[in-house]
């Protein structure tokens, strides 16, 4: 290789490639998989904002950094209970530190009958054929750099199952921790989520960690909902302020099945998840409502990708976005009904206030529709607090710093109002308001 | 939905009335495009050197410059040395009455009010045919009061330091890929210039019509409006039906001063190929105003059924303070057509205001897009967007597409968009069909309701006019 | 207790308040009526700190201290209170909570110990007892889907509640059916006290026949062009704003 047009981070992956001794290596068809996604990796390079999913999400400065391929001590690392969210504290839980497995931390035991919960590694050394569906593939037309990179290096990830008809009671937690190690390290998980027919799962998804860990966390994660099968997903995101998350979540549902969707961004200083929705059987519904609160030099970006490719199915996104300081909020929500996907009803509403003269918000909604037995509308806005409302609760005694809080407060909330159970949405409000705190000091 | 369209089977396939040739002896230059056919084309307009060089640069600019191929769009590769870039009637008039009759006969049939019918319909109209502008109608009255409406090769040649101080001061040569071609080879087109106070007596009008074969035409027109002057300027477009593609790569300009307003309307009914997809004009446009003066104006309205290939964005930089862009449309596509259409505006002053609303109608296998930016700069305090699109399908083949681009970074803006997409109801074709109203007529009448929040915004004449081109546009769509 | 001298005020360039000068003391209940466009609403939105207002002209003292320097939350805190003409809907933020931060607020700027939760749910249940508010009122957000009567009701609850010492109601009576009128009248008078003054900003007398005022002034052009006792605005009822301007010269003022 020339070094003349050498990016340090491709350089970086390329050598933790070369370094790591990653699951399942040996396995002929697992090590022509890694090889091939990490060749096409190194050809495609970094997303460009020219790939419209990263338009306004550039990458050219972390295309500069280096990153330790591993955090070597990451499976003794003590864990300060504080970052732990009270809400796992007592569910069945998977918890990763620093892109590592933690048995010791990990509450697995006790699971319900039909459901089954290990981690990616353990289920690849149990029995690699069946997973060899999911880890075989080494490019796709849906990857960009990030999930290539992913293929290569996924050293771990969550395997859960849910065997048909079963319904679990009480959500499942998966907890992502970041703490400081010796150097910023970069990890890739990849995981599989897979509902039997007319099984039920609630999943609570946790980002946490300290704020000088600059880590990078790259997590692709495919769930399949078979016929009639539900699930209730809440990400609650809360990384440390110098964390890079990089999230690409791909949905399947079959016949009949449904997804609620929350998702609460708050943490990190480059998140960006990418969803994607295929309503590939007839009947699928996807409901989705989220919130992102920036403060600082944050960047959020999230990319909603809903594709209708079945009869008479749903779709409903109502996301609300806060920018203040410096921070850049970035929506994408995109409908694509396919040809013949008829009865389709899809909508996507995207509500934004911008704080600060030197906030910026980015909204693009967006209808692609190659059939006509369609209902399909998006909504977008960009504004500010309503002067008569803040005036109004100025007028009752409340100072006007509060009154802002109080406003912005409401004005997500909306969005975390229908989380189940009600003390994990009082956890997320409390989260809510601990951030706004947060930005006002 | 079955028996309805069988009812309807045999409606009328599509007739495309403008597209007669007419036999004419013209003057062409040879197919080819270098720095000497520039020059030639150059020549023969007798154009001032600095307009030569002009040419050259933005040529030269050209070249270092890749077709897009971004938007959502099928397109033959365009071959630029097959296109002939110079193509005039031979005999060419010095007035009115020298105009060759067979040429007027064309505008006759188009429609197009040259005579003495121009002057009763209080319209003055600039024809361009092919590449070259033959009539230009109620000058005098104009120049009365200090308006300049003529052709482009002749603004050139007459007021060359206003075109020099304006042209390329809004669209750039090297805006984009066809912008820079056009600034190269562009043969004619209108211009329009209005002294300050004055509210321009009269609606100004250009057709433009593709008549020769193997010819692009590559039209170039400049409003200026001064301050505190007013006009409104209306543009239709025809072609005949030929098999092959032909290019069209326009540039329009406009620049209001201080409390100046330009109101621009386009009926756009080019060529669209016939019902298998062949033939058609490629229409890619760079139409683009700017509010340079604070209080000013810019009104896009534009109705659009023709061409087999649209790319348009007539856009609004709003940079005086408290100006104001509108964009309205109606973009109605048929058979093998595909329209990316929309606007851009681009707030930068202070209490700028801009309006958005469009209207997209797909039938057939048509691909029909709404592309749109708001932008919202730093410095543009309290601007205000609103934005509406409305799609409508009839039939199960086509498709209908919505993409705006939201960018705010002032806290005190607000933009709102909203989009709906469905198909043509069914309950309100039964009502107006249980009423008595054939299917045909209740579908244009669904249709040009849908659409009378933008013909409102035409000129009366053309209003008429545009609402009986989307009935013709869309026969046949039922089925 | 409220001192307001020569006040002239502007909104959007245009002068609304023309040299305004009332004195109201504790234990007071002042009418002010007027014509439309005479400025009543205005005098409201000014005493109360509403942005966008221009005072060019004029002092304001409440309790001695000056007005017009403080912060609308500062004023709630000196005990000022406007009841909206036009209450806001404020969809997402519950009255218990919006009620508490307020209350709250004005506790502590006022250095009084704030209510916990447990003392300020007793004291506002006890409220909406007394007020004949439904119950359900607390759970429910800010004005959020309330009828106009409601709102109003609402804007006089929110009084009793945070008791200040100088309420304005600023055409509290506009819109409402004559019950919901005596039940705001009601509330007020329940609230009618020596250490509490009431501006009663009206455009009909019929208010004036539940709510009694020691005072009544007529508000025309900017200024107050006649004061008396309630009897004027029974005068007013009968005789039109015209025959104000008829007995009172141009330029003549309070």
């Amino acid at each position: 290789m020339n070094t003349a047009a050498v990016v340090p981070f491709v350089e970086s992956m390329r050598s933790a490639a070369a370094a790591l001794r990653l699951p399942g290596s040996g396995l002929a068809w697992l090590d022509a998989t890694r090889r091939e996604a990490m060749q096409a990796f190194v050809a495609h390079g970094l997303p460009a904002t020219r790939n419209e999913l990263w338009k306004y999400t550039t990458v050219r400065g972390l295309a500069q950094r280096q990153y330790a391929p591993r955090d070597d001590k990451a499976a003794n690392r003590p864990v300060d209970e504080a970052l732990f969210p009270p809400e796992a504290m007592d569910g069945p839980r998977a918890v990763f530190v620093n892109g590592v497995f933690r048995s010791d931390l990990s509450r697995l035991d006790r699971l319900p009958d039909g459901v089954g919960l290990q981690s990616l590694s353990s289920a690849l050394d149990a029995e690699p054929e069946p997973l060899r569906f999911l880890l075989g593939a080494p490019k796709d037309a849906g990857d960009d750099g990030f999930t290539l990179l992913n293929r290569a290096l996924w050293a771990d990830g969550v395997v859960l199952r849910v065997a048909a008809g079963v319904h679990v009671r009480g959500p499942l937690h998966v907890v992502h921790v970041g703490v400081a190690a010796d150097a910023a390290t970069a990890w890739h998980l990849r995981s599989l989520i897979e509902l039997g027919d007319d099984a039920r799962l609630a999943i609570v998804e946790h980002h946490v960690g300290e704020a000088a860990a600059g880590h990078l966390a790259n997590l692709v994660c495919n769930i399949k909902l078979h016929e009639q099968a539900h699930l209730d997903w809440v990400g609650i995101q809360r990384a440390g302020a110098d964390a890079t998350l990089l999230r690409c979540t791909d949905i399947q549902l079959h016949d009949d099945a449904t997804l609620d969707f929350h998702a609460l961004e708050l943490g990190g200083k480059l998140a960006r998840h990418e969803i994607r929705v295929d309503l590939a059987g007839a009947r699928s519904r996807f409901e989705s409502r989220g919130a992102f609160v920036l403060h600082q030099r944050q960047h959020a970006d999230t990319e909603l990708l809903v594709t209708h490719r079945g009869r008479d199915t749903f779709s409903h996104a109502s996301w609300r976005g806060v920018a203040d300081d410096r921070a850049r909020g970035v929506v994408h929500g995109r409908i694509l009904v396919l040809p013949g996907a008829d009865g389709a009803d899809g909508g996507f509403y995207n509500k934004n206030l911008l704080l600060s003269p030197s906030a910026e918000i980015d909204t693009r909604p967006a209808l692609e529709i190659y059939a006509d037995e369609v209902r399909a509308n998006h909504g977008a806005t960009v504004g500010q607090l309503d002067e008569n409302v803040l005036f109004y609760l100025r007028s009752r005694g409340i100072p006007l710093e509060m009154a802002r809080r109080i406003l912005v407060r409401a004005f997500c909330a909306v969005t975390l109002e229908r989380i189940e159970p009600p003390s994990l949405r009082e956890h997320c409000l409390a989260l809510l308001v601990e951030q706004l705190r947060e930005a006002s000091t | 939905m079955a028996t309805q369209s069988s009812e309807v089977q045999a409606a009328l396939s599509r007739r495309y009335e403008a597209g007669f040739v007419t036999d004419i002896e013209s003057l062409s230059l040879p197919p080819g495009l270098d720095e000497d056919t520039i020059r030639a084309l150059s020549a023969i307009k007798e154009e001032p050197e600095w307009m030569t060089e002009w040419r050259l640069s933005a040529y030269r600019h050209w070249l270092t410059m890749r077709q897009p191929d971004w938007a959502h769009v099928r397109l033959a590769p365009i071959d630029f040395q097959a296109i002939s870039y110079y193509s005039a009637p031979k005999n060419k008039p010095k007035s009115l009455d020298e105009v060759d009759p067979k040429l007027l006969e064309t505008y006759e049939k188009l429609g197009v009010p040259l005579h003495e019918r121009a002057k009763l319909a209080g319209v003055a109209v600039d024809a361009v045919f092919d590449s070259v502008s033959v009539a230009t109608t109620a000058r005098e009255q104009l120049a009365k009061v200090g308006v300049i409406f003529c052709s482009m090769s002749e603004a050139i040649r007459e007021h060359g330091e206003l075109v020099r101080q304006y042209l390329g001061s809004v669209v750039p040569q090297g805006d984009n890929f066809f912008a820079a071609l056009n600034s190269a080879v562009f043969s004619d087109g209108s211009f329009v210039f209005i002294p300050k106070g004055v509210r321009c007596p009269m609606e100004l009008s250009t057709y433009f019509r593709i008549n020769a074969g193997h010819t692009g035409q590559f039209e170039r027109t400049l409003i200026i409006a001064e301050e505190d002057a007013v006009v409104s300027y209306l543009e239709g477009c025809t072609a005949p039906m030929r098999d092959d593609n032909q290019l069209h790569a326009a540039v329009v300009e406009l620049v209001a001063l201080e409390r100046a307003s330009i109101k621009y309307s386009t009926v756009q009914n080019w060529y669209p190929g016939d019902e298998n997809g062949k033939g058609g004009i490629y229409n890619f446009v760079t139409k683009r105003g700017e509010c340079r003066g604070d209080d000013s104006r810019i009104t896009w309205t534009q109705v659009e059924t023709g061409s087999a290939i649209t790319w348009k964005y007539p856009s609004c930089v709003l940079r005086g303070d408290r100006s104001v862009g509108e964009f309205h449309s109606v973009a109605l596509t048929h058979h093998y057509q595909q329209a990316d259409t929309g606007t851009k505006m681009i707030h930068v002053g202070r209490d700028t205001k801009s309006k958005i609303v469009a209207k997209g109608i797909s039938a057939g296998r048509s691909q029909n897009s709404y592309r749109g930016l708001v932008k919202v700069e730093k410095g543009a305090v309290n601007a205000r967007n609103h934005t509406r699109c409305d799609s409508i399908l009839i039939g199960k083949k086509c498709g209908s597409h919505t993409y705006p681009y939201v960018e705010v970074k002032n806290p005190t803006a607000i933009v709102e968009h909203e989009a709906t997409t469905s198909k043509i109801s069914d309950d309100q074709l039964f009502y107006c069909r249980s009423r008595g109203i054939g299917e045909e007529d209740a579908v244009s009448m669904i249709v040009d309701g849908f659409c009378k929040q933008v013909f409102r915004e035409l000129p009366m004449e053309f209003a008429v006019e545009a609402k009986k081109l989307l009935e013709v546009s869309l026969e046949g769509a039922i089925g | 207790m409220l001192k307001i001298e020569n006040l002239h005020a502007r909104i959007a360039g245009t002068e609304i308040l023309k040299g305004l000068s009332l004195e109201v003391n504790a234990g007071e209940v002042h009418a002010l009526m007027g014509p439309n466009g005479a400025g009543k609403s205005t005098l409201g939105n000014v005493l109360s700190g509403r942005p966008g207002y221009e005072v060019t002209e004029g002092t304001v003292t409440f309790d001695g201290a000056n007005l017009l320097g403080m912060e609308p939350e500062e004023r709630a805190a000196a005990g000022m209170f406007l009841a909206f003409q036009y209450p806001v809907e404020i969809p997402g933020v519950n009255n218990t909570y919006f009620l508490r931060a307020a209350l709250n607020a004005q506790r502590k700027a006022r250095g009084e110990d704030e209510l916990d939760s447990m003392q300020f749910l007793k004291l506002v249940r006890g409220k909406v007892k007394e007020m004949g508010m439904p119950a359900e009122l607390l759970n429910r957000a800010v004005n959020e889907g309330f009828s106009g009567g409601e709102k109003k009701r609402n804007e006089v609850f929110q009084m009793a509640l945070l008791q200040p010492r100088l309420a304005i109601l600023d055409e509290t009576d506009s819109g409402l059916d004559i019950d919901a009128l005596k039940q705001v009248a009601d509330g007020v008078n329940a609230l009618r006290s020596p250490e509490r003054a009431f501006l009663v900003i009206t455009h009909y007398q019929r208010l004036l026949d539940y709510i009694v005022p020691d005072f009544v002034h007529v508000l025309d052009g900017g200024r107050i062009v006649e004061s008396g006792e309630a009897r004027l605005a029974l005068e007013l009822e009968a005789h039109g704003y015209a025959w104000v301007r008829d007995r009172t010269p141009a330029g003549a003022g309070a």
